[in-house]
């Protein structure tokens, strides 16, 4: 053996405690940016060459602290949490709808047929007759106002969808370009960590847009697949998302809505399925909840309508002049419902040609109490309570289902962090083991630069 | 959740988490003691805001019934009021008519008497058309054109002096219930002014008023039995309006176990949530400690 072999020993130490260093300090630098996984040099020993005592130390690698199980749990937990925060946010603006304290549809309802009641008790008296006229606006108004707030929330969803989808475009573009980059470092035999990490973040943001399957090819292209199956990703070719009209009127507005499609050449198809995520909860609730819920506020609209004016209308029925009365409400849903009736002398309290008679008040009043077949055999105001209780409890199942998602998704970036998570106590150990490493090292020079005075000095 | 590793990345997450739910359960806390309602959105208790919803539709419509059995309170009482001035004015000729029917009375006299049965049939007409806010209380509660013709109205017939509705005023007093409030008038008066418009046209043509002293206590009859029956119906709304006094004060405890806060709870709860915040960013100012204040480097 060579006089040199410590010092070539004490050479690659050096390195490989600085190599080591190296990687803890990128480590420590790390330690609070987004989706870092912790790396670790290996360091191996440099087997022996014809001898029996080895030739020292070598860094090798360094290893990302990955578990790729818990990766793929946190990209669909991710779009389930997206799924349910958006929903529970959209489902709490509808139920903001119909509040349970201070004026609303269901006051109103109520004070129109407590003014019926006063009618028939003064059915002559014009001040009462005004009175029900005023109680039929404010219940026309607030039907109105309610529908117009779900059309707009409707509207904005689907902003929101078209929103999210060019969002969606930059993450596929930017994985994409993660891919090649990625296989153009790793093409040497090396792994590009922190590029890998990148990639992991982008997918991560993906998912909370839609639900994708993630499939990593040998080459280290990661290939992105919709839930349906359409490729978004293959290695560097990244698909473009875009939105396409849906058929006209399907709005509660009466416009169009937007529909995710992906562009394939000149083509563009609608991605077909369920798409997940923030998108998939979007999409959803713009095109069934919301509509459910303005179907329901337009047949509590037009059987008001319908019931009213048939009373109102009756042939027995006598107004104030004698005459048969007119249509008490006009429109054909709850976004125009207005109160056609502008002279309180015509509304048809009476039933007799005698005008203090009250029978056709009665009738009114007593629709109030009146379980309706259009409205699935309830009355007026309980139709109105369960629509308003189904709102609330959509709203409250999603809010709950939000929470346990919240949990999960905590749940698996705890147990990230303590797969990945850099730990500040456990790399300062590092620090002080690796510069004790480097020190000895160094020593080991002091002490093979004395051997070789020593023999020099014999030679002098 | 069991861990391996715990980093700092994880303490701090964990504390931010508690803190946040912390922050918005002390919201909700502080929304329901400032407002004191528990029932602040429908998500809060979705059963309970449909059944608030339908309270607060009952309570509505009971005030709405409460205020008709007032009204018709007030024309019960003016028509019983009427009712007992036209029963002494029928006591009163039915005196005329037994002193004027003895053989010592002279035509003369008895002409005499006629302008007095004339004042009493003329004020029976006019009680007849007694009004309640205008409305007229034996005239099917309508207003304008009264009910009964005077005395002095040219061609006045007793048989056709009721122009009135023929039909019942019905009140509805809610839950469907109805009383009815008014007998058309013809039906409570006609027997009394054509007895007494009878009893004027013989006395004026000087002869015995000896038919009118039974006709003229069988009218009287007639309004004491309308009086009963008045009777009757004051007792059935004060009843319904009792019921209604006790179903609202139900309906709004009923509401009240739904919407309302339980003040002392609410408030143990909101001092709860606080103490677990202050207990939680205290552990948080702990966590600051680290292996660097042990090591020399």
């Amino acid at each position: 053996m060579s006089i040199f072999a410590p010092l070539s020993i004490a050479r690659q130490a050096l390195l490989a405690q600085q190599r080591a260093l190296q990687v803890t300090g990128q480590n420590i630098a790390n330690v609070n940016t987004p989706g870092y996984s912790r790396q670790t040099a290996v360091l191996t020993s440099i087997p022996p060459e014809g001898d029996a005592v080895g030739g020292g130390v070598r860094a090798g690698a360094v290893l990302q602290a990955i578990d790729p199980f818990l990766e793929a749990r946190r990209l669909a937990s991710a779009s389930t949490l997206a799924a349910a925060t958006t929903s529970r946010d959209l489902l709490d603006r509808i139920q903001g709808t119909f509040p349970v304290q201070g004026a609303g549809i269901g006051t109103a309802l109520q004070e129109f047929f407590a003014a019926a009641n006063a009618l028939a008790t003064s059915p002559q008296d014009i001040g009462v007759r005004s009175d029900l006229l005023q109680k039929a606006e404010t219940l026309a108004s607030q039907l109105r106002a309610s529908a117009a707030s779900l059309a707009s929330s409707q509207r904005d969803v689907d902003r929101q969808v078209v929103q999210t989808t060019r969002d969606a475009n930059q993450l596929l573009a930017s994985i994409a370009s993660l891919n090649t980059n990625i296989r153009a470092a790793e093409i040497g035999g090396a792994t590009a960590n922190d590029l890998r990490d990148a990639r992991r973040e982008a997918l991560l943001s993906l998912a909370k847009s839609l639900d994708v399957h993630v499939v990593e090819q040998p080459d280290g292209n990661t290939n992105v697949y919709a839930a349906s199956g359409v490729a978004l990703v293959l290695g560097s070719d990244a698909a473009t998302l875009t939105t396409v009209n849906g058929p006209s009127g399907a709005a509660l507005d009466g416009g169009t809505v937007a529909q995710v499609a992906v562009r394939q050449g000149d083509a563009v198809v609608p991605l077909p399925g369920a798409l997940g995520g923030a998108l998939g909860a979007l999409v959803d609730i713009r095109d069934q909840t919301t509509p459910a819920v303005g179907a329901d506020l337009d047949t509590l609209a037009t059987t008001l309508r319908d019931a009213v004016n048939a009373v109102q209308t009756d042939p027995a029925g006598r107004d104030l002049d004698g005459s048969v009365g007119a249509a008490f409400f006009a429109g054909t849903g709850a976004a125009d419902l207005t109160v056609a009736l502008s002279d309180p002398r015509g509304i048809a309290a009476a039933r007799t040609a005698n005008p203090g008679d009250n029978t056709g008040a009665q009738a009114l009043l007593a629709l109030g109490d009146t379980t309706l077949a259009a409205l699935g055999d309830v009355t007026l105001g309980d139709f109105f309570g369960a629509l308003q209780a189904q709102t609330g409890a959509l709203a409250r199942t999603a809010d709950e289902q939000a929470t346990i998602e919240q949990t999960v998704s905590n749940t698996l970036a705890a147990q990230r962090d303590s797969v990945s998570g850099v730990s500040l106590e456990e790399e300062f150990t590092n620090l002080i083991q690796f510069q004790r490493g480097f020190q000895a090292a160094s020593q080991l020079i002091v002490v093979s630069n004395h051997m070789l005075d020593d023999l020099l000095a014999v030679i002098r | 959740m069991i861990l391996g590793r715990v980093t700092q990345t994880t303490l701090f997450r964990e504390l931010t988490t508690s803190v946040t739910r912390l922050q918005r359960q002390i919201a909700q806390a502080q929304a329901q003691v400032s407002s004191q309602k528990k029932l602040q959105s429908a998500s809060d208790d979705p059963a309970g805001a449909a059944a608030a919803n339908r309270l607060h539709g009952e309570v509505r419509a009971l005030a709405a019934a409460q205020d008709g059995i007032g009204f018709g309170n007030a024309v019960l009482s003016a028509q019983d009021s009427a009712l007992q001035q036209v029963d002494s004015l029928l006591t009163r000729a039915s005196e005329i008519a037994a002193q004027t029917t003895s053989g010592l009375v002279t035509p003369e006299q008895r002409q005499q008497a006629a302008a007095e049965v004339a004042q009493i049939e003329s004020s029976v007409l006019s009680l007849a058309n007694t009004a309640v806010g205008g409305r007229y209380v034996f005239g099917g509660l309508a207003t304008g054109q009264q009910p009964f013709a005077n005395l002095d109205d040219p061609g006045f017939d007793p048989a056709t002096a009721y122009s009135g509705p023929t039909d019942p005023f019905v009140l509805p007093i809610g839950s469907g219930q109805t009383v009815t409030l008014t007998t058309p008038g013809d039906q409570v008066f006609g027997g009394a002014i054509s007895a007494l418009d009878d009893m004027r046209q013989t006395l004026a043509s000087g002869a015995a008023p000896t038919a009118s002293i039974d006709a003229i206590d069988a009218a009287a009859a007639g309004i004491r039995e309308e009086r009963a029956a008045i009777g009757g119906r004051m007792t059935r709304l004060q009843d319904r309006g009792d019921q209604i006094d006790s179903l609202t004060a139900g309906a709004r405890t009923l509401v009240s176990g739904i919407e309302d806060v339980d003040l002392a709870s609410a408030i143990s709860q909101f001092v709860q949530l606080q103490t677990a915040l202050q207990a939680a960013l205290a552990v948080g100012n702990k966590l600051q400690t680290s292996v660097l204040d042990f090591l020399q480097l």
